[in-house]
C-alpha cells in the first residue's frame, strides 16, 4: 500500500493508538485544554506540538496504520529499532543520544503518531535520516507503536545531586 | 639546565623557520608574539616564549576582556592571533569572528557567517564542535562542520574558496582544524560510528582544489603506500590496510581523522593519528584492521606514506589514536632521539623515533588493565584476555581506562623545553563494555556498544600531570575531581595552563605542579589555553569557556542544538550540572 493511498478515518487511527501498545495517557490538564478533541489522538506532552492559526486545526493525518492489529507491533518495532541503528543516535531505550530523546515527552517535529511516522519515512533536517526508503510502511508504524510504548517522562528533576 | 634549555628551543625555532624562511605562515608559527596554527608550531609543542607571566606575577592575572559566542555547542580548539587581530570560530553554526585588538574593548572587524548544513548536528558524534582554524598566507582556513573546508582573507573577511571535502550521507562530519604545510592544507573527517572509510586529504591552499585523497584504511592504492616509499618498522608486507580485515569490512571500517597534525620540515613528513575501526563491535572484524588506531606519517606534498604504526590492534575498545604526535628532540636511554611523543587514549603514553616508527619507550600514564605493557620488540600491547570485547564476549566489565581515553584527543597536551616536561590533562575512569552485533546503513550510526562508564580505582576522576617523555614516568600531578578535557599551554615563564570541567581556568608553576593561581570562567572548560603580545606589549592568555564535546559531559543538561531537549545527568559525574552550565565564552586575561 502506497502512502498516497493510504487515507482512513481519524477515529481508526486513535484506534491504531491504543492496539499499537501505545501507552495510555492520563490527561494532564495542559494537554487535555488543548487537545479536548480525543479523536485527534495527540500524544500528551511537555510542550505543545504546534500553534494552530485561528485555532482551527487542519484535517488530520490520514495515513493508514497498518499495525492497528498487530498486537507485537511495540514488540517487533523495538527489534527493529536496533536493527535500523535507530539506538545508535537516539540511544538505548530511546533516552536521546546524539539525536533526541523520544521519551522525555518533547517534541521537535509532533508527538502524533502520524508526526513520528512522518518523521521516520522522511527525515528531519537536523540529521534525522529518511527511512521511508529503507522500511516499508509496515515497519515505520511498528517502530511507532515501540516508540509510544516507552514508558511516560519523568518529571525532569531540578535537583539531580 | 637553563643554558642546555635556551640552546634546544633555538634549535627548535631554527628547524621550524628554516626550510620554509619565506613562508609567512612558517615565521610565524616561530613568533611568540602570535599564535598562526591551532598547536602553536609545527611541532604541536603548545610551547610560547613568553615570559612576562612567571610563578611570582601570575596572581596579578585577570579579566580585561569577554565575549559571548552565542552559541551552546562544546567550545574545544583555540582562537588565533595574527597582526594583532583574535580569530575565533565558534561551535555550529562556525561563524569566524575577527576582533581588533590594537582598539579599546577588542571592536569587531567583521565576521564571516557560512551557510552549515543543520543535518551535520546528527551526524556529527560527538557534538558540533569545531577545534579552530589555521591562519597561511594571509588565510584563514577552517572546516564546517558539514564537511565543507572555507579560506577566507584575513583582512576583509571575504571567502576566497570553499571545497566540499566530506559526505553528510556517508556519516562524514568535520570538525577538525586543517594543518597547512607549504601550499598544502590537510583535513581529515570524522566518523568513526557511521562506518566511514576514513582519509586525509591534500588541497592547494591557493585554489582550494583537491590535490590528493588517501584513505587510512584498504589497499595500497588508496592508502598511497608505495613500494620503495612506505616501510613500516614492525609490520612486513603489503596491502596491509586490507588485508588486516575480514572481505571488504574495511570499505566501512571507521578509521577517522578529526585530532592535531604535526610536521617535521627536515624529513618532509606530516604525522597524525587515526581514530577507531567500526564497528564497535570486534567479532566483526577480526584481524589488526590497520592502520585504525595507529599514528601515520606521510609527505605532505603528495600524500604517499612513509611509515606507519598501529597502538591498538584489533581495538576492541574505541581507544581512537586521534591524539597529537608531538615531536621533540629527547635524551632516552642516554641517546639523543628525534622523538615522536604521543598519549594515546589506550591509557599509554608512547616516545618514539618520528624517522622510523619506532617504539623507544611506552608507559601508562594513566591506569590501565587492557594490557600489561608493550612489548618493544614487536610494538603489540601484551593483551589481558580477559578484557577483549566483541558481542561474543556479552559485558565485559571493569576496563581502564575508557573509550573517553586516559587522555581524551580533543585535550592537547603541551611541552615545555625549559623543564622538559610534558603536560597533559587526563582522566580516570574505567568502563563496561557491552558488543553487539550491528548492521551498516549508510547515514546511521554503525556502532553496536553499550558502555556506561565509572571511576576508577582512583576517587578523583581527572589530574593534570606532568610527564617526562625521556624517562616514562610522572614528574607531578594535580588532582581534579572530574575529568579533565581542556588541552594544555607552557610558557617560558615556568607557568603551565589548563581549565576543568566545573569551570577554573587554572596556572601552576611548570616544575612544581603548585596552583599559583585560578579563576571560574562560567562554563566547564574544553577548550585549548593560548598566549599572545598584545598591541601593547603586554603578554596575554586567552581560553575559551563552553562545556561539551560529547553528551555525556551534558551531565544534567541540556543538548546544545535544543534547549528544551533534557538529559540525564552522565553516570560518571552526576553533580557535574552543580558546577557548570552551557554556554560560549571567550576570555582573555593580562598581568
Amino acid at each position: 500500500m502506497t502512502r498516497s493511498s493510504s487515507r482512513v478515518l481519524v477515529a481508526l487511527l486513535f484506534l491504531a493508538v491504543i492496539v499499537g501498545g501505545c501507552r495510555e495517557q492520563s490527561a494532564a490538564p495542559a494537554a487535555a485544554a488543548k487537545s479536548n478533541d480525543s479523536e485527534n489522538a495527540l500524544v500528551i506532552s511537555r510542550h505543545d506540538d504546534r500553534v494552530f492559526a485561528g485555532g482551527l486545526m487542519p484535517p488530520a493525518e490520514r495515513v493508514v496504520n497498518t499495525e492497528a492489529h498487530n498486537a507485537k507491533a511495540a514488540e517487533e518495532g523495538a527489534t527493529l529499532f536496533t536493527s535500523m541503528n535507530c539506538d545508535g543516535c537516539h540511544g538505548g531505550g530511546a533516552v536521546g543520544a546524539v539525536g533526541p530523546s523520544l521519551t522525555d515527552g518533547r517534541w521537535r517535529y509532533g508527538g502524533a503518531d502520524a508526526d513520528i511516522y512522518r518523521s521516520i519515512a522522511e527525515g528531519r533536517p537536523k540529521g534525522m535520516p529518511s527511512f521511508g526508503g529503507a522500511l516499508q510502511p509496515a515497519m515505520i508504524w511498528r517502530l511507532v507503536a515501540y516508540i509510544k510504548s516507552l514508558p511516560a517522562p519523568k518529571d525532569a528533576p531540578t535537583e539531580s545531586w | 639546565m637553563p643554558m642546555s634549555t635556551r640552546r634546544s628551543a633555538l634549535v627548535l625555532a631554527l628547524s621550524l623557520a628554516v626550510p620554509l624562511g619565506a613562508s609567512r605562515a612558517l615565521a610565524q608559527g616561530a613568533s611568540d608574539g602570535e599564535w598562526t596554527m591551532p598547536s602553536k608550531d609545527y611541532s604541536a609543542s603548545r610551547f610560547s616564549g613568553l615570559a612576562q607571566i612567571t610563578p611570582a606575577t601570575v596572581k596579578s592575572l585577570h579579566p580585561v576582556w569577554t565575549f559571548s559566542t552565542g552559541t551552546l555547542g562544546g567550545h574545544e580548539g583555540q582562537p588565533l592571533v595574527v597582526n594583532n587581530t583574535m580569530y575565533v570560530v565558534t561551535p555550529y553554526p562556525n561563524v569566524l569572528y575577527a576582533f581588533d585588538l590594537t582598539k579599546d574593548g577588542y571592536p569587531l572587524k567583521w565576521k564571516y557567517r557560512p551557510p552549515v548544513d543543520p543535518n551535520a548536528l546528527g551526524i556529527a558524534c560527538c557534538d558540533a564542535v569545531n577545534r579552530g582554524a589555521v591562519y597561511a598566507n594571509g588565510k584563514i582556513v577552517y572546516n564546517l562542520l558539514d564537511g565543507h573546508t572555507v579560506a577566507i582573507d584575513a583582512v576583509t573577511g571575504k571567502e576566497l574558496w570553499n571545497t566540499k571535502i566530506a559526505d553528510l550521507a556517508q556519516g562524514e562530519t568535520t570538525p577538525m582544524a586543517p594543518f597547512v604545510v607549504k601550499n598544502r592544507v590537510l583535513v581529515g573527517a570524522s566518523g568513526g560510528e557511521f562506518g566511514i572509510l576514513g582519509w586525509v586529504k591534500g588541497l592547494d591552499l591557493a585554489t582550494g582544489k583537491i590535490a590528493w585523497t588517501a584513505t587510512n584504511i584498504g589497499p595500497d592504492s588508496l592508502v598511497l603506500a608505495k613500494s620503495g616509499t612506505f616501510k613500516a618498522f614492525y609490520d612486513k608486507g603489503a596491502q596491509l590496510g586490507q588485508t588486516t580485515w575480514p572481505a571488504d569490512t574495511w570499505k566501512h571500517g571507521g578509521a577517522p581523522v578529526w585530532g592535531w597534525m604535526s610536521y617535521d620540515p627536515e624529513l618532509d613528513l606530516v604525522y597524525y593519528g587515526v581514530g577507531n575501526p567500526g564497528p564497535y563491535n570486534a567479532d566483526q572484524r577480526m584481524g589488526d584492521n590497520k592502520w585504525t588506531a595507529s599514528v601515520l606519517a606521510r609527505h605532505p606534498g603528495d600524500g604517499s606514506l612513509v611509515w606507519a604504526y598501529q597502538f591498538t590492534p584489533h581495538d576492541s575498545w574505541d581507544f581512537d589514536a586521534a591524539a597529537e604526535m608531538v615531536l621533540v628532540d629527547l635524551t632516552v636511554k642516554g641517546k639523543m632521539r628525534k622523538a615522536l611523543v604521543h598519549f594515546d587514549k589506550n591509557g599509554f603514553a608512547y616516545t618514539m623515533d618520528r624517522a622510523t616508527g619506532e617504539v623507544i619507550l611506552a608507559e601508562p600514564y594513566v591506569h590501565v588493565n587492557w594490557a600489561s605493557k608493550i612489548d618493544l620488540a614487536t610494538g603489540r600491547p601484551v593483551l589481558n584476555d580477559a578484557k577483549a570485547t566483541g558481542a561474543s564476549k556479552g559485558n565485559v566489565k571493569d576496563i581502564c581506562p575508557t573509550l573517553e581515553g586516559g587522555k581524551s584527543p580533543a585535550s592537547p597536551v603541551a611541552y615545555s623545553p625549559v623543564t622538559k616536561l610534558f603536560y597533559a590533562s587526563t582522566n580516570s575512569m574505567c568502563m563496561d563494555y557491552a558488543a553487539v552485533q550491528t548492521a551498516h546503513l549508510a547515514g546511521t550510526p554503525f556502532m553496536g556498544i553499550n558502555s556506561p562508564y565509572h571511576a576508577g580505582s582512583d576517587p578523583n576522576m581527572g589530574a593534570f600531570i606532568a610527564w617526562d617523555a625521556s624517562t616514562g614516568k610522572r614528574a607531578w600531578e594535580i588532582k581534579e575531581k572530574f575529568p579533565v578535557w581542556s588541552g594544555s599551554l607552557a610558557t617560558r615563564g615556568n607557568v603551565v595552563f589548563y581549565g576543568t570541567l566545573d569551570g577554573w581556568f587554572k596556572a601552576a608553576n611548570a616544575t612544581t605542579g603548585a596552583v599559583l593561581w585560578r579563576f571560574k570562567v562560567g562554563s566547564g572548560v574544553v577548550g585549548d589555553p593560548i598566549t599572545f603580545t598584545g598591541a601593547d606589549g603586554k603578554q596575554y592568555v586567552a581560553i575559551y569557556a563552553g562545556i561539551g564535546g560529547d553528551w555525556l559531559l551534558l551531565s544534567g543538561d541540556y543538548k546544545s542544538d535544543d534547549p528544551a531537549d533534557i538529559r540525564d545527568p552522565a553516570d560518571f559525574a552526576r553533580d557535574l550540572a552543580r558546577h557548570t552550565s552551557q554556554g560560549g565564552i571567550v576570555w582573555i586575561f593580562a598581568l
